[in-house]
């Protein structure tokens, strides 16, 4: 059961010494093997809890009743004010509690005492509250004013940086002498990140997932990522946004996956998250979300039936 | 017949290797593909012979026209059964709203090989990645696995193997919703494909997709390309998203009619 | 320490759909369907179960009913035949907002009370009857 699982992970992974770097497994050009089919899934949210302000770590103990407690949220209780007009996710098993969880005694999985995302900038604040006035009352006008996420050009956990999802949240990672390729289900997307520390894309390229640019410190994988375009917008982020994010291996099933995102026209300091990756069976499978994305073209197209029966209504009453 | 003289011509042209061409190895011993990878051909407009002619939209002019290219056809035509090739023809003559690269839809195998962007190999032992520029699609090369696909897919499901130096691909588990290039040539979902990656000479590999579907085509046919290296220093592919650029086509119809951007 | 339910709810990350249903189906809606499965779309971001309904008067009229992403189902052997053509299911959910035949599925199971793929019933329910 997984509750004991994440129970007993915890235990050990509070317990066990860093491994020495000879015992981590090598590709065979000697960099240190990243590869495999890995899960960010986890029951620790991105911010801490109010109420745990000051508390970075959970003891095994708490950490294994939080977890019990949230994999015993059901989704319908997960999905809130959503549920009514959803599916049933644990019939297709998208439930946290259908899946292995990454482990780990954090309260958030931002560090540090606050363990929170840190203000917006004065700038940020305007330019939010800006973009939330235009298009308020126009939500649903066309694609271009729906989420990324519904519009499949980019999902919210997509980044990168890299976060936990709701469910399918996996990753696979292969490698060749002079590349760590990421592959993230969803939305499957592709990140080939050449591990030489070779320079970045001149800066009128600018990306979605911006230039991703790696180098090997040591044991850990240092990736440097700018370049991204100002519609990428992570957590409200502008083309601004610079990423460095962190990859160790700390034993055969467990990467330590770390990423400090900073961008001074939005946060007043950067800030670093902390994510297990665990290892999973997996297969991925193909996550083709453009070409079923059925969803967008519905959700228009009921917006345009509420508007005509609005407008409909209205005439009536004028009568 | 000319075009069947030429295109045998050109096949037994590319089935050459340099003699005793030694690839570059991994640390497995196995050809090295890593690296960035494209054809130098227009099959993505159409794998049979085809002159050039005229695109859809008059004020592109030039730009907008259809380039010739030789058939990479081992035969020259693609041996259609009598009522696929009448849908061929159809597709053919739909093919401005039909086609589903169009629309940013993934692109299939073996399509995803030619099309006219580069995509990039990351070869490791169990799995090799294929990273597509177009529409960022991917494909995962199951090296050690014949596990087959519980569902068919966009990009299918690949397992691959080698024989001597070179990487034999069976894509199978593909949905019939691609086609193979912008002129209509199409297949159902009974289709395999088998793709075989042998080493040319330095920066090149020769590559042939066997078509096997029983279902559109009266025998197994084959196609030749050579896929160049990209030599430029710092090579990579870059992003190219083409969702937002149909979004208007797609969805155009369901805008409000006095909209705002945000 | 013990937290607070509510408390923990607000603290997870809020469980994003990949868009909002509440956009595209209409809870005022609310439809009970029992049909013959001509297809099954194993697709994503979601599953599509298509379905024949056979009204009083023997008229058939064709329903889409979404689902959740199969991904998941796939890793657990699920595969393409796990609903084969001609199954008999209900559904209980909520029909689209423009008035077209295509629900969401909030409970689907099969015609003989069997509950489709992992079970689970509906919003209310404490758990998962498999």
């Amino acid at each position: 059961m997984n509750v004991w699982r994440a129970l007993i992970a915890a235990i050990v992974l509070s317990a066990a010494a860093w491994p020495q770097p000879a015992a981590l497994p090598r590709t065979p050009h000697g960099d240190p093997n990243l590869e495999g089919i890995w899960t960010s899934a986890s029951v620790v949210p991105l911010e801490r809890p109010a109420e745990l302000n000051g508390q970075e770590f959970y003891t095994p103990a708490e950490a294994a009743e939080n977890a019990k407690r949230v994999l015993g949220i059901s989704s319908w209780e997960r999905l809130g004010a959503q549920a009514r007009e959803h599916y049933n996710m644990s019939q297709y098993g998208l439930d946290l509690s259908q899946v292995k969880v990454a482990s780990t005694l954090r309260t958030s999985l931002i560090v540090g005492p606050e363990g929170r995302v840190p203000p917006f900038t004065a700038e940020a604040r305007q330019r939010l509250a800006e973009r939330a006035a235009r298009n308020r009352g126009h939500q649903f006008d066309g694609p271009e004013n729906r989420p990324l996420q519904e519009q499949c050009l980019m999902y919210s956990t997509e980044g990168p940086p890299m976060l936990p999802s709701a469910y399918n949240s996996n990753l696979q990672i292969v490698q060749d002498a002079r590349h760590v390729a990421i592959v993230q289900e969803m939305i499957h997307s592709t990140r080939v990140i050449p591990t030489d520390n070779s320079p970045h894309l001149a800066p009128e390229i600018r990306q979605w997932a911006g230039d991703s640019r790696g180098r090997w410190e040591g044991d850990t994988l240092v990736v440097d990522t700018t370049n991204f375009t100002d519609r990428t917008a992570f957590r409200g982020s502008t083309e601004h946004l610079h990423l460095i994010e962190r990859f160790t291996r700390v034993d055969a099933d467990t990467i330590l996956y770390e990423f400090t995102a900073e961008d001074p026209h939005t946060w007043t300091r950067p800030w670093t998250a902390q994510i297990t990756l665990a290892r999973i069976e997996g297969p991925i499978f193909e996550f083709a979300c453009h070409e079923g994305n059925l969803g967008i073209a519905n959700t228009l197209s009921g917006a345009r039936a509420a508007e005509k029966a609005a407008a409909e209504a209205a005439r009536k009453e004028s009568k | 017949m000319h075009a069947r003289a030429f295109a045998l011509l050109i096949a037994a042209a590319m089935a050459r290797a340099q003699p005793g061409y030694p690839p570059p190895r991994d640390a497995a011993g196995k050809p090295d593909l890593s690296g960035i990878w494209q054809v130098m051909n227009t099959a993505d407009w159409n794998l049979e012979g085809h002159a050039a002619s005229a695109g859809n939209l008059p004020q592109l002019g030039a730009i907008g026209a259809i380039p010739p290219g030789e058939s990479v056809v081992e035969g020259g035509t693609i041996p259609y059964l009598a009522e696929a090739a009448a849908r061929r023809k159809q597709n053919f003559a739909n093919r401005w709203t039909a086609d589903p690269e169009i629309k940013c839809y993934l692109p299939g195998v073996p399509r995803a090989t030619y099309l006219p962007y580069p995509f990039q190999i990351v070869q490791s032992q169990k799995t090799i990645l294929f990273s597509y520029e177009y529409a960022g699609a991917a494909r995962i090369v199951n090296m050690d696995s014949n596990k087959q696909a519980p569902i068919d897919s966009w990009m299918g499901w690949s397992n691959g193997h080698w024989e001597g130096d070179t990487l034999v691909i069976d894509v199978t588990g593909l949905n019939d919703k691609t086609w193979f290039d912008r002129a209509g040539n199409f297949h159902s979902a009974a289709l395999r494909v088998t793709e075989r990656y042998p080493p040319r000479g330095a920066g090149m590999l020769n590559y042939e997709a066997t078509i096997d579907d029983p279902q559109t085509f009266s025998r197994p046919w084959k196609i030749r390309m050579i896929l160049y290296r990209h030599e430029e220093e710092n090579a990579r592919l870059l992003e190219f998203k083409c969702v937002e650029f149909v979004e208007e086509l797609l969805y155009g119809h369901l805008r409000k009619k006095t909209g705002g951007k945000p | 320490m013990k937290l607070a339910p509510c408390l923990l709810l607000l603290a997870l990350a809020r469980l994003e759909a990949h868009h909002s249903f509440a956009a595209e189906f209409d809870v005022n809606k609310p439809v009970k369907l029992h049909g013959t499965v001509t297809e099954m779309d194993w697709i994503n971001p979601h599953s599509w179960i298509h379905l024949d309904v056979k009204d009083a008067d023997g008229k058939v009229t064709s329903w889409m009913i979404e689902g959740g992403s199969p991904n998941a189902l796939l890793r657990l052997g699920f595969n393409k035949s796990a609903l084969p053509k001609g199954s008999e299911v209900v559904v209980a959910g909520f029909r689209a907002k423009d008035g077209s035949n295509r629900a969401v599925g909030q409970s689907v199971s099969f015609a003989d009370g069997r509950k489709l793929f992992l079970g689970g019933s509906a919003p209310g329910s404490s758990g998962g009857e498999k």
